[in-house]
């Protein structure tokens, strides 16, 4: 990805709209007994279109700002969303996209990975309540639903971002030069 | 270049895990008014108002999803709604059958007398964000320290208690449920039942657990709990008393088999809360 200003803009405000949209609009509204969290499958598109290292900084950046407007303890939610961010940024260092359904797929597995590191991280900081094995269905859901948000959202945000990325970068199509009257030259 | 593309990479990974680590351990060595918190709060007051014209615009779409939802369930749930109101047709025969002699008006009379919720006020609030983890339940709502709000406020729905203000800003506060891991409210079984402590079980939204039952009663399911009150002004509680919590579901046996557990099901539908009230003030 080439970052000029207006990309490094067009990332930041994906990020903080993404984090907008999951607190006042998808964690309200409880799907399949969990809710879908769109904010890990920002930031795996993001890694996966830029790479690790902004995978990872906007993973942080993410989730700095969750637990910051939720008050919970800030870096547990980084943690986690850079995670997933940096691993998707790997992948997309290492192998091709070959096909449509490698982004959900990969989506739905990273969104798992993201969740299980806030668990253990949680479970790291001390658990004041006993833990359910319901939390594994939870992070199951979390998953099934990250795969399915990233079929509208990963083209999104390679639309918004199509500028910037090299590999998709169009070739200009020379026209054919013409003669006078229209006729091919 | 591509070894210095990949120490670069490296450095950064680092510096963002050791900045998370510092992060994680300067918010539980500092005080609730250290500069982390203070940051923390500040970002909460910029991103309130915002969240909150996010969620009322966004309220006509959620409606929609929570309708389709809530039609798949409720299909489910129709059953059981069949037997539930022919087990209730038959305890209200009963009950009125008690309200024509009497006792049951004589207990309403007492309860209503006692009416524990009488000096407090209610500040009506939205709901405007929430958090997206199992782990940590809470939600921020749009009124603040400018309304009346404190930290440890209750907080109620139409149905029962929700939670209590963990913490509040100028506009906003948020609130930790009755479903998250740090809460926990001291409960007593109506109609003369023991005194316990409700408390989350992480990883199930609709089901708390009544611990640290005092005495060898037996909570039979299907009792009612609600908050104890306990007015010991060494350790006062943070709820009022008589605020309705949930039902007993069924018993289970505590860790080494010492205590009894209950697993209660919340009155409130933690997961679909769109207007909550506040109890503020209080007896002095």
């Amino acid at each position: 990805m080439i970052f000029t200003p207006r990309i490094i803009v067009t990332v930041i405000l994906i990020v903080f709209f993404s984090v907008l949209l999951q607190l006042a609009f998808f964690s309200q509204m409880p799907l399949l007994g969990s809710v879908a969290n769109v904010v890990p499958v920002t930031i795996i598109a993001l890694g996966l279109l830029g790479g690790a290292v902004p995978g990872a900084v906007s993973g942080f950046c993410a989730g700095l700002l969750i637990d910051s407007a939720l008050g919970i303890t800030p870096g547990v939610s980084s943690l986690s969303l850079m995670s997933a961010g940096y691993l998707a940024g790997r992948w997309r260092e290492g192998y091709d996209i070959v096909s449509s359904l490698v982004p959900p797929l990969l989506t739905g597995a990273l969104t798992a990975v993201a969740a299980a590191t806030y668990a253990a991280i949680q479970l790291m900081l001390g658990v004041d309540a006993p833990v359910s094995l319901l939390v594994l269905r939870e992070i199951a859901i979390q998953a099934l639903l990250g795969m399915l948000l990233a079929i509208p959202t990963y083209p999104l945000i390679k639309r918004m971002l199509r500028s910037a990325l090299v590999d998709d970068a169009r070739p200009v199509r020379r026209k054919a030069p013409r003669g006078i009257l229209g006729m091919a030259g | 270049m591509y070894r210095r593309q990949v120490r670069r990479r490296r450095a950064v990974l680092v510096l963002l895990v050791v900045a998370c680590l510092v992060l994680i351990s300067s918010h539980f060595s500092e005080g609730e008014g250290g500069p982390l918190h203070s940051a923390q709060n500040g970002v909460g007051s910029i991103l309130a108002p915002l969240q909150d014209g996010a969620s009322r615009a966004l309220k006509p779409f959620r409606d929609l999803v929570n309708w389709v939802d809530e039609t798949f369930q409720a299909q489910g749930e129709n059953e059981q709604l069949r037997e539930d109101v022919r087990d209730l047709r038959a305890e209200l025969t009963a009950t009125e059958e008690q309200l024509a002699e009497g006792k049951e008006r004589g207990k309403i009379a007492r309860i209503a007398a006692r009416d524990p919720l009488a000096p407090y006020s209610a500040a009506d609030a939205r709901v405007i964000g929430r958090s997206a983890t199992t782990w940590n339940q809470t939600m921020t709502i749009n009124q603040g320290r400018a309304d009346g709000l404190e930290v440890d406020d209750a907080v109620i729905s139409g149905d029962g208690l929700v939670g209590r203000v963990s913490s509040v800003n100028g506009g906003s506060a948020r609130v930790a449920l009755l479903t998250d891991q740090g809460s926990s409210v001291t409960a007593r079984v109506l109609d003369g039942g023991p005194i316990g402590v409700v408390g989350a079980e992480v990883g199930a939204a609709d089901d708390l657990i009544f611990d640290l039952i005092q005495g060898d009663a037996e909570v039979k399911p299907g009792a009612t709990l609600v908050t104890a009150g306990i007015n010991d002004p060494k350790l006062p509680s943070r709820y009022p008393a008589g605020i309705p919590i949930g039902e007993a579901r069924e018993s289970a046996a505590g860790e080494q088999e010492l205590s009894q557990q209950v697993h209660v099901k919340p009155f409130a539908d933690m997961t679909n809360l769109d207007f909550v009230s506040v109890l503020t003030g209080g007896p002095s």
